[in-house]
C-alpha cells in the first residue's frame, strides 16, 4: 500500500521501463510464464493434432499395426466414395434447413420478446425458450426419441388428435433427417434468439422514434430499421449456425443412429464411424480434411464477407 | 362539447394513426402467437419428461401423455439411484468432478495467457497470440482423430484425464480475457506498479477482480460444455464406473429404454436437474454471457 518504502533505483527504472533492460527482461519472463500453460494446451491438443491429421491423410493406419505409407490413395478414394456424397448431401440439407429455421425463428422471437411486456411474462417466455439450449444434446435426444416413436409416441398422438395420420418420424428414410432438423431447431433456436436479442438491444431507440414520426408501421419499421441494423448480428449468427450445424453429431447419433440405412447419416458421424468403427484412421482423416476445408471457407467468409453486404450503422 | 372533441382530436397526430393500422395489429398478434406457441413447444418435452418420470412404470407408455404430473411415483428416482447394476450417483460425481476441474483449469490458464497477451510485452507475443486466433478457426470435429491417437499414446484411455487434459485451455477463452484485460485503464496498473506490486499480484489482486462478467461467462459456458460433452466420453471411456451422465444415459436407453420409459426419464431428470437449478439462479448471467461470448466469437 505505502509507496514510500521503494528504493530509489526501483523508482528510477519504473519511470523509464524501456531503459532498464532488466525490467524489460523480467516482463518478458513473466509474459512467457503466464502464457505457458495455455500455450502447452494449445500445442498438444490443437497444433499437434492438426499437423498429425495432415500426415495421417497419407497413411494407412488401423491403430493396431504400424502405419503404412498410402500416398494419395486416401484422397483418390474420396472421389469414388458414393456414401460420402450421400452423407454430405444429408449434411447439407440438414445444415441449410436448420440454419434457415433457427435464424428466422430466432430473429422473430427476439423481435417479439424485445417489445414492452410485463417483467414476469418476459422472464417466463425467455426462460422457457432458452432452457433447452442448456440441456444435454445427447440426453434430450433420448427424450425426443421417445416422443417421436411411431406407435405410442406423444407427437403422433397429438397430431392424431387433429386428425392426421401417424408419421414414421425416425423409421422412414423420408422423415429421419427432417426429425433431426426439428430436434436441432428445438434445441438451438433459443440460442439464436438470445444473440438476436442482444443485437436488437444495440439498436438506438431514436431510429424507431424517427420511423414512427414518419408514419412507419410495424412491418415498415421491421423492414427499414430492424433488418438493416441487425445485419451484422445476422451475418455472424448465420455463419456460426452453419459451422455448428455442419458438425452435428450427438443429435443424430442418439436420435436416429444415422438410419434407416444412411438416410440421416451426417458427415461428423461418417468420420466417427470410419475412424472408430472401421479403424481407417487415414481415410477418416482425409474425410475430415474435406470438412475442414468447408468450415474454414465459411469462417473466412465471415471475416471477408462481413464488409461486403453487411450494413453498419 | 368542446372538451370532448378536444380530447378526441388531440392524439390523432401520432398515436391513433399508429394504433389504427390493421397490419400492425396483425403483426403484433402473430408475434404473440409465435412467442407463446414456441415457448410451449420448447417447454412441453421437458414437462412431459418430468410428468412421465413420475408415472408408475406400468403406465409409462400410456396415452394420452401427461404434461403435468398426474402420479407421484417418486420410487422411479429411488430405483434409478439405488439400481443394483449401475451406480447412478457415480455418474453425477464423475460429471461434476470433470466439469469443475475443467472450468477451474480453463479460467486459470485463459486468464493467465490473457494477461500475458493483453498486458505484458515480450518477444514473439503477437505471433503466439496469432496462433491462438488461428486455432479458433479449427473445428473440434477435425482434430478428433489425432486427439484420440495422442490420448491413446499417452496411455490415458479410459481415464478422466482424457477428458480433462484436452480442455485445460481454450483459444476462445484466451481471446475473450485478453480483450477484457486490454480494455482496463493503464493508470490502474501504473498505480499498482508504483505501489511495488509484482506481476503475480497485479494479475491476481487487480486484474482478476475487475474481470468478473467475462470470467463468469467463460466459467458458465465451460462448465456447461463439459457437463454436456458426449463425444469425449464416447471416444475415451470404456467402463461404467468412469462414465459421465450423457454417455451413461445414451447407454442405459439401450438396456432398458424399451421396457421402462419412466425410469430412463427419471435418470435424465436427475442429470439435467443441476442445470435447471443453475439456470434459474443465474439466468441473467447466462443469457448475457451467451450474447457476449457469442458476439465476440
Amino acid at each position: 500500500m505505502t509507496s514510500t518504502a521503494l528504493p530509489d533505483d526501483k523508482i528510477d527504472r519504473q519511470a523509464n521501463p524501456q531503459k532498464g533492460t532488466t525490467l524489460a527482461r523480467r516482463e518478458a519472463w513473466a509474459g512467457y510464464l503466464f502464457a505457458t500453460p495455455a500455450l502447452l494446451g494449445l500445442l498438444t491438443f490443437t497444433a499437434l493434432p492438426i499437423i498429425a491429421s495432415l500426415v495421417l491423410i497419407f497413411l494407412h493406419y488401423d491403430l493396431l499395426t504400424p502405419p503404412k505409407w498410402a500416398g494419395v490413395e486416401n484422397l483418390t478414394r474420396l472421389t469414388s466414395d458414393s456414401r460420402l456424397f450421400k452423407v454430405y448431401w444429408n449434411s447439407l440439407r440438414l445444415t441449410v434447413g436448420a440454419t434457415l429455421l433457427n435464424n428466422v425463428l430466432g430473429l422473430l422471437l427476439a423481435v417479439g420478446l424485445n417489445r414492452a411486456m410485463p417483467w414476469g411474462l418476459r422472464y417466463l417466455l425467455r426462460t422457457s425458450i432458452f432452457f433447452p439450449v442448456m440441456t444435454t444434446t445427447a440426453s434430450l435426444a433420448v427424450v425426443w426419441r421417445f416422443l417421436l416413436t411411431q406407435d405410442r409416441g406423444v407427437v403422433n398422438f397429438l397430431i392424431g388428435q387433429i386428425g392426421l395420420d401417424p408419421v414414421p418420424w425416425l423409421s422412414s428414410s423420408a422423415w429421419a433427417l427432417f426429425s433431426a432438423m426439428i430436434y436441432d431447431v428445438w434445441k438451438a433456436c433459443g440460442y439464436l434468439m438470445v444473440i438476436y436479442l442482444a443485437g436488437l438491444q444495440g439498436i438506438p431507440a431514436v431510429y424507431y422514434e424517427a420511423a414512427r414520426i414518419d408514419g412507419a408501421g410495424f412491418w415498415q419499421q421491421f423492414r427499414n430499421v430492424t433488418l438493416p441494423l441487425i445485419s451484422p448480428t445476422a451475418f455472424f449468427a448465420i455463419v456460426i449456425s452453419l459451422i455448428g450445424a455442419f458438425q452435428i453429431f450427438d443429435n443424430v447419433y442418439v436420435l436416429t443412429e444415422g438410419g434407416p440405412g444412411d438416410a440421416s447419416r451426417v458427415i461428423a458421424m461418417y468420420i466417427y464411424e470410419k475412424a472408430f468403427r472401421g479403424f481407417e484412421m487415414g481415410y477418416a482423416s482425409a474425410v475430415s480434411f474435406t470438412l475442414f476445408v468447408i468450415l474454414i471457407t465459411l469462417t473466412l467468409l465471415q471475416f471477408l464477407g462481413a464488409r461486403r453486404w453487411v450494413h453498419y450503422e | 362539447m368542446a372538451t370532448t372533441t378536444g380530447t378526441a382530436t388531440e392524439p390523432v397526430t401520432l398515436r391513433t394513426r399508429y394504433r389504427k393500422s390493421v397490419w400492425l395489429r396483425l403483426g403484433e398478434a402473430l408475434l404473440w402467437l409465435l412467442l407463446i406457441g414456441i415457448a410451449i413447444i420448447e417447454i412441453a418435452p421437458i414437462s412431459w419428461m418430468f410428468s412421465t418420470s413420475l408415472r408408475d412404470p406400468k403406465n409409462s407408455f400410456d396415452l394420452p401423455p401427461d404434461f403435468w404430473p398426474t402420479a407421484l411415483h417418486w420410487q422411479n428416482y429411488l430405483a434409478v439411484i439405488n439400481s443394483p447394476d449401475i451406480e447412478f450417483m457415480l455418474f453425477f460425481w464423475n460429471s461434476l468432478k470433470i466439469a469443475l476441474i475443467v472450468t477451474a483449469a480453463q479460467l486459470l490458464t485463459c486468464s493467465m495467457a490473457g494477461y500475458a497477451f493483453g498486458r505484458l510485452r515480450f518477444f514473439g507475443r503477437d505471433i503466439l497470440f496469432g496462433l491462438f486466433l488461428a486455432s479458433l478457426m479449427v473445428p473440434a470435429t477435425v482434430t478428433l482423430i489425432p486427439s484420440f491417437i495422442i490420448i491413446r499414446s499417452l496411455d490415458l484411455m479410459n481415464t478422466h484425464w482424457a477428458l480433462i487434459l484436452p480442455s485445460v485451455t481454450s483459444a476462445f477463452g484466451v481471446f475473450l480475457l485478453r480483450q477484457h484485460f486490454k480494455s482496463l485503464p493503464e493508470e490502474l496498473l501504473d498505480a499498482a506498479k508504483i505501489d511495488g506490486a509484482g506481476y503475480l499480484r497485479i494479475y491476481w489482486q487487480i486484474l482478476l477482480p475487475l474481470t468478473g462478467p467475462a470470467l463468469s461467462a467463460l466459467g458458465i459456458f465451460t462448465f456447461l460444455a463439459s457437463w454436456n460433452n458426449f463425444v469425449g466420453p464416447l471416444l475415451f471411456l470404456r467402463d461404467w464406473d468412469k462414465f459421465t451422465f450423457p454417455i451413461a444415459i445414451a447407454t442405459i436407453r439401450g438396456y432398458m429404454g424399451s421396457g421402462n420409459q419412466s425410469e430412463v426419464l427419471a435418470g435424465i431428470m436427475i442429470s439435467i436437474f443441476p442445470l435447471l437449478v443453475f439456470f434459474l439462479l443465474a439466468q441473467r448471467w447466462i443469457v448475457q454471457g451467451a450474447a457476449i461470448t457469442g458476439l465476440k466469437g
